[in-house]
């Protein structure tokens, strides 16, 4: 055609883009994580490292490994790999043996993602089902661990290691050797991603403040622990049980890290809500009701797997279908286009 | 001061410092003008010229019986040198009369008549016979907009400009004012509507001083500011914001007692009514972060994009200034649009005449072209989140690329207006826009085979 330039580029509207994109989003996941990172790293010293060079690397490994052998193209540069493998570190605690590590990676992405059709496609949030994998299997496996007795890396002993969690603290009854103010800023006991909750705060807010998550999903669950650990048991209001809920045994890192796991969620703002309302709840039946550990962890999975069922029943009216202004707009014969 | 606004839609940036204090200036005539028959939604007009034949500015060249079509006019005296089918900003040709531009030209003398003594159904045949039609970009013909079959009772003076980069219409209301409210009036009056109000963006506040105080004191007229938002400046968002009326899926405004009317398009039916004046030339935006001379241009129907970047020293290069030579060196310019950046045209064919819809060319450096591959959807809710019609762009998007077009039109392909929302916030860059438009035409095919 006369005139015609090729080296213009051809494309259909819209031709402006946000700056979003879903590695800068996973970028911005592992920034938001820094915090606590380097907190854990500061308790659990060379154990923290440990842990997270593994599932970090092993996470790179199996993505690799099950893309080729699935026969489709890397995806390392989304990053998503790095962030589930950082996550199930945190998730884990100090002085889990390397390869219970390895196989939780290979079940989160390997399995939960990969195998599910990759990014986008996966129903279950990687990080959590790899946790709630190895715990299930724990019993499996206690009696092969000794025989990788001789490849375990000693790095010596940390007493704060073997410190009983704050959980445990209280279901003991032993509430008194806790503190809340210590808790928030940093303390020993749990997982790596458990040891402060101001460093986890700061991290959903700086997750808030990019917009890549909203507040919908952490706000109901933290509001609805509070809430439910206030009624459940009315006389701890005083010594502050509501309040110890909320920042023990991962509710804030499950809150603002993995429940709002863009994937694993419910798509609308009202879904969302149920969403977090749900798993608030099952948090607490888990942990008054049912002595499980991994309380966070199940409650999440378990409403990953209601998300296609929230989406349904929040499915919204279109524009107009819902004539908000009706009462304004004078009584009419209705009529087809004017063409 | 009462900001209204819709909800859901999207912040973008508005890049319009390069153009808005640009005064509407004009260019100098091309050598040739290329006049689509068809510059609007509807039947395409008939030549009524053959090859030979001296034109007249203002001539009546083209023509259809059918009531949905305009009538096209000739922009400039000349003789025409061709009536064939020619490339169009869509990139399919379209049937066009080209006009060697007479280099002797007489100043069109537009016979001026008294437009406040015409009865509604002489200002109808005088928007008719002018050629007008929505220019704001869809080129919907005016005069059926304005046959409404049931009563209207607002009439909704599009000001927003709500695409960045564009600010044509921003001009016309600050050096037009008077033009622009006496069309509103006759656009008010030909339809009995006893309201006209003027939905303008607050990012124009000279533009909304202006208005007032042209309307203050006129019975039925009012200015509401309108929040800065994209796609503030659609019709279905803008009755919303304006008037708190929902115009139902499937349904036009007049559904809801509301013709909606933009700048342009009022200015041309003042000029129809009073000067008898069609369609023959308009104001359009020159920007971009590569254009050389940004500014807001009077330009000639016909008018070929090749010709205006020529008169504006093309992209942002000093010799390219100097010699007045069209350049694009492709290291400057990666892109060059028609329309806005939200919902325009991309080009490659600088051959391309100007038309009545034409609000703005774009010239993008190579860093604005984002050209990345799209991944799946990751479910982030952004889209949905933003839609302003309250669709869910991930399923259509997932449907339509599986090539279920029937389930992706079950998620509101159909009532998708293309503004372009989701795909610009999509952070797996998505082209869900591009998936709507295949569900459209899928779904058209498959109810004509029906
Ligand atoms: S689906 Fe259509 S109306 Fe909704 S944001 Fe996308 S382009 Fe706009
Ligand atoms: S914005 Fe893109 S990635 Fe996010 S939900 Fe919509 S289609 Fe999916």
């Amino acid at each position: 055609m006369p005139g015609q330039d090729m080296r213009l580029t051809i494309s259909t509207s819209p031709h402006l883009h946000s700056q979003d994109t879903v590695p800068m989003a996973m970028k911005d996941v592992l920034i938001a994580l820094l915090p606590v990172t380097v907190i854990s790293i500061y308790m659990y010293r060379f154990y923290a490292v440990f842990l997270i060079a593994v599932c970090m690397l092993s996470a790179i490994v199996f993505e690799l490994v099950f893309r080729k052998v699935m026969k489709k193209e890397a995806t390392l540069f989304d990053c998503s790999a790095l962030v589930t493998g950082l996550l199930l570190a945190l998730c884990l605690r100090p002085g889990t043996a390397w390869w219970v590590a390895v196989l939780a990676t290979f079940f989160a992405v390997g399995i939960a993602k990969e195998l599910m059709g990759g990014l986008g496609w996966n129903r279950f949030n990687p990080a959590l089902f790899g946790l709630v994998a190895i715990t299930l299997l724990a019993p499996l496996y206690v009696g092969i661990n000794p025989s990788f007795a001789l490849v375990r890396p000693s790095f010596g002993s940390l007493d704060v290691i073997t410190q009983a969690t704050p959980l445990a603290l209280m279901k003991q009854g032993a509430f008194g050797q806790l503190s809340l103010s210590q808790m928030l800023i940093a303390s020993p006991g749990g997982a790596l991603g458990e040891t402060s909750a101001l460093a986890l705060i700061i991290g959903g807010i700086y997750l808030l403040y990019k917009k890549h998550i909203s507040w919908h999903i952490p706000i109901s669950i933290i509001g609805t622990v509070l809430v439910v650990s206030a009624i459940w048991t009315p006389a701890g209001i005083a010594a502050g049980i509501p309040l110890f809920h909320v920042m023990a045994g991962g509710v804030l890192i499950g809150a603002f890290f993995m429940a709002t796991d863009w994937v694993t969620s419910p798509i609308t703002t009202k879904g969302q809500i149920i969403f977090g309302i749900a798993i608030g709840i099952l948090v607490m039946i888990f942990r008054n009701g049912l002595a499980s550990t991994e309380g966070v962890a199940f409650s999440i999975l378990i409403m990953n797997a209601f998300v296609p069922m929230i989406d349904r029943l929040t499915r919204r009216p279109k524009f107009g279908e819902i004539a908000f202004g009706e009462a304004a707009v004078p009584a009419k014969p209705s009529v087809s286009k004017s063409s | 001061m009462s900001v209204k606004t819709f909800q859901r839609g999207v912040n973008v940036p508005h890049y319009k410092e390069f153009s808005e204090g640009q005064p509407i200036s004009t260019i100098a005539l091309p050598s040739e003008v290329i006049i689509p028959l068809q510059q609007h939604i509807g039947a395409p007009g008939q030549a009524l010229v053959s090859v030979g034949d001296k034109v007249t500015a203002g001539q009546k060249i083209g023509e259809s019986s059918a009531f949905v079509s305009a009538p096209i006019h000739a922009s400039v005296d000349g003789t025409v040198t061709a009536v064939e089918p020619r490339p169009g900003f869509t990139g399919a040709s379209v049937e066009s009369v080209v006009i060697a531009v007479d280099l002797k030209q007489k100043e069109p003398q537009w016979t001026k008549r008294d437009h406040t003594a015409m009865s509604k159904d002489e200002l109808k045949a005088a928007i008719k016979d002018a050629g007008i039609v929505g220019m704001g970009g869809a080129a919907f013909p005016t005069h059926v907009k304005l046959s409404p079959p049931s009563p209207i009772d607002t009439i909704v003076i599009n000001a927003c400009e709500c695409e960045p980069f564009l600010t044509c219409d921003h001009r016309m209301m600050v050096e037009m004012t008077d033009a622009l409210v006496e069309g509103a009036k006759l656009i008010a009056k030909v339809v009995d509507a006893p309201n006209v109000v003027f939905g303008v963006e607050i990012n124009k506040p000279d533009a909304i001083k202006a208005l007032q105080s042209k309307i203050s004191g006129e019975k039925g007229l009012s200015v509401v500011n309108l929040e800065v938002k994209y796609p503030q400046g659609s019709e279905k968002q803008l009755i919303k914001a304006v008037l708190d009326r929902e115009v139902p899926p499937g349904k036009l405004p007049l559904e809801v007692g509301v013709v909606v009317q933009n700048v342009a398009t009022a200015i041309a039916v003042y000029e129809a009514c009073h000067l008898n004046k069609p369609v023959i030339e308009r104001v359009l935006t020159l920007s971009g972060d590569a254009a050389y001379s940004p500014g807001n241009l009077m330009v000639k129907i016909g008018t070929p994009i090749s010709h205006v970047l020529k008169e504006r020293g093309g992209a942002r290069v000093a010799e390219a200034s100097k010699e007045r030579e069209l350049s694009l060196p492709p290291d400057l310019v990666g892109k060059i649009i028609m329309g806005g950046p939200m919902t325009g045209w991309a080009q490659s064919n600088l051959s391309v005449p100007v038309v009545k819809g034409t609000s703005g060319i774009l010239l993008f450096s190579p860093t604005m072209v984002t050209e990345t591959e799209h991944s799946d959807c990751v479910r982030c809710g952004k889209c949905v989140e933003h839609c302003p019609m309250f669709l869910y762009p991930n399923y259509i998007g997932q449907y339509a690329e599986l090539g279920n077009y029937a389930k992706a039109a079950e998620w509101g392909a159909i009532d998708c207006f293309e503004c372009g929302i989701c795909t610009y916030v999509c952070p797996a860059n998505r082209p869900m826009v591009q998936f709507v438009r295949e569900t459209k035409k899928e779904i058209a095919a498959a109810k004509a085979a029906k």
